[in-house]
């Protein structure tokens, strides 16, 4: 080392630390043990905003809009929080389908481990998916297996592979049940969105992993790392996790997955899922044709982008926007736009609760200088 | 008449053949739905997100009502009686939340 070198790297050593505390200062807020707090202030923008998300609650027909919690984060800061009896700040909530969303973060962290590829044949790690050697982790991702399940509970209860698969003939073994439905088409030929293809993926997780791994794997992959401490994701008797469908945790640590998202993986200094890999969350599934009602599907989320010779989803919403969505109205969405995270659980009972509309008022309020 | 009979009983054979028969694995496991249903929700309802009874019982309330259900807090154990048959669902752990029981299987001690 000559002597010139050294005032010139301890310069530059000088400037990085500089250059670092100047960026720690402007910077990012995580949340520790809690979320930092700097409440909305009240407006008529507030006002609109509540009166559309918490109507009077109707407890006998079920009618209307019913949510059970609002959590709004900006900048990584918690803006805005309401709850409905008897959800409270504590309650971990039932997540129904937001748990595919959530599936995919454990899939995006076995991924950044090197665990799979997403073009590996899913009977690599699921072998009673032998029959479909054709079959691609990137396949069951994007909701295009192929296999010939019947999503519908609402109104073909009878034929709902989900009620089978939750409730009866599947229920010992969920993935075993998803398994055995045959190709209705070639994979990665068409979109049939499938809480059978979720399932699944929960199936080759387990065989992605050492043995003994698997139980622990999302609190530790996923739920420590993030200082989440109210999740529970319940598995059925062979001890898959029902991913599709039964993960819980209150609506504070779900704003946690959405700041992860919203920071494409990263966590502080850690990375928990690869840039590409939220990437692959983030575009739509191949092929897709836009529908007339709801979001773009992407890698297990849901986008609001404008497809070609379709409108956006969400007119009244940023076309970055994206979300994880569960049934009765959960939701987790996502503005990069605008750095917001907002978490509602609910228990819509009808169609009355449009996203649109709630994401409309809740930019009015939430985000300053915005008119109503 | 006797015509008119016999084209009823021909038409109500054609659609038991026609629906009944291709759908009967799913016929067969339709009145197993509700009651799984409720014990299995109501006992998440209760013992994982912690609500309260009434506020579970209405939670789950269906179409179909069942007959009744059997909340038994010591073992966190949820029982549904209704269109003849009986389902049970059981709080596992902290993690682990509840799950269905099959016929028979008693919760583990916790």
């Amino acid at each position: 080392m000559s002597a010139m070198a050294f005032p010139v790297r301890a310069l530059l050593t000088c400037l990085a630390v500089a250059v670092l505390a100047a960026g720690q200062a402007v910077a990012e807020s995580w949340p520790g043990r809690e979320w930092a707090r700097q409440p909305v202030v009240p407006s008529a923008a507030l006002a609109a905003f509540e009166a559309y998300a918490f109507p009077p609650r109707d407890e006998v027909e079920r009618r209307g809009v019913r949510s059970d919690a609002v959590v709004a984060i900006r900048d990584g800061v918690l803006v805005y929080e309401r709850y409905a009896a008897p959800t409270t700040e504590a309650t971990p909530h039932l997540l129904w389908s937001i748990s595919k969303s959530l599936l995919a973060c454990l899939l995006g962290s076995a991924y950044g481990e090197g665990r799979f590829r997403l073009d590996d044949p899913a009977a690599r790690y699921y072998p009673p998916l032998a029959a479909h050697p054709e079959l691609r982790l990137r396949h069951l991702l994007n909701w295009t297996s192929g296999l010939a399940w019947e999503e519908d509970y609402e109104y073909a209860p009878l034929t709902s592979s989900v009620l089978a698969m939750l409730y009866t003939r599947g229920r010992k073994d969920m993935a075993g049940f998803a398994a055995q439905h045959a190709a209705g088409v070639a994979p990665g030929t068409r979109f049939s969105y499938s809480s059978g293809d979720s399932i699944l993926l929960a199936a080759t997780l387990k065989g992605m992993l050492v043995a003994g791994q698997y139980a622990d794997y999302p609190w530790r992959a996923l739920f420590e790392p993030l200082g989440i401490t109210s999740a529970v994701w319940e598995r059925d008797a062979a001890g898959t996790f029902v991913g599709a469908s039964y993960a819980y945790m209150n609506a504070r640590d779900l704003a946690r997955v959405g700041l992860l998202m919203l920071r494409d993986g990263r966590w502080g200094e850690r990375r928990l899922l690869p840039a590409d890999w939220v990437a692959f969350n983030r575009a739509p599934v191949p092929g897709y044709r836009p529908r007339p009602e709801g979001l773009v599907p992407g890698g297990h989320w849901w986008l609001n982008l404008p497809l070609e010779g379709a409108p956006q989803p969400w007119p009244d919403v940023p076309a970055d926007a994206f979300a994880a969505l569960g049934h009765w109205g959960q939701a987790l969405y996502v503005l990069p736009a605008e750095r917001l995270v907002i978490v509602r659980f609910a228990d819509d009972r009808d169609p009355s609760y449009r996203h649109n509309d709630f994401l409309r008022l809740a930019r009015a309020a939430f985000v300053s200088g915005e008119a109503p | 008449m006797r015509r008119r009979h016999t084209l009823l009983l021909g038409s109500a054979v054609l659609l038991a053949v026609a629906v009944v028969w291709p759908n009967r694995a799913h016929l067969a496991a339709f009145p197993d739905i509700i009651g799984a249903y409720s014990a299995k929700e109501y006992c998440s309802c209760r013992y994982v997100s912690g609500n309260p009874a009434d506020y579970c019982q209405a939670y789950i309330e269906q179409y179909i009502p069942i007959d009744r259900l059997r909340d038994e807090p010591a073992s966190r154990k949820v029982t549904a009686f209704g269109l003849g048959r009986t389902h049970s669902a059981a709080w596992l752990g902290p993690r682990e939340g509840c799950r269905l029981l099959a016929e028979g299987e008693a919760p583990p001690a916790s």
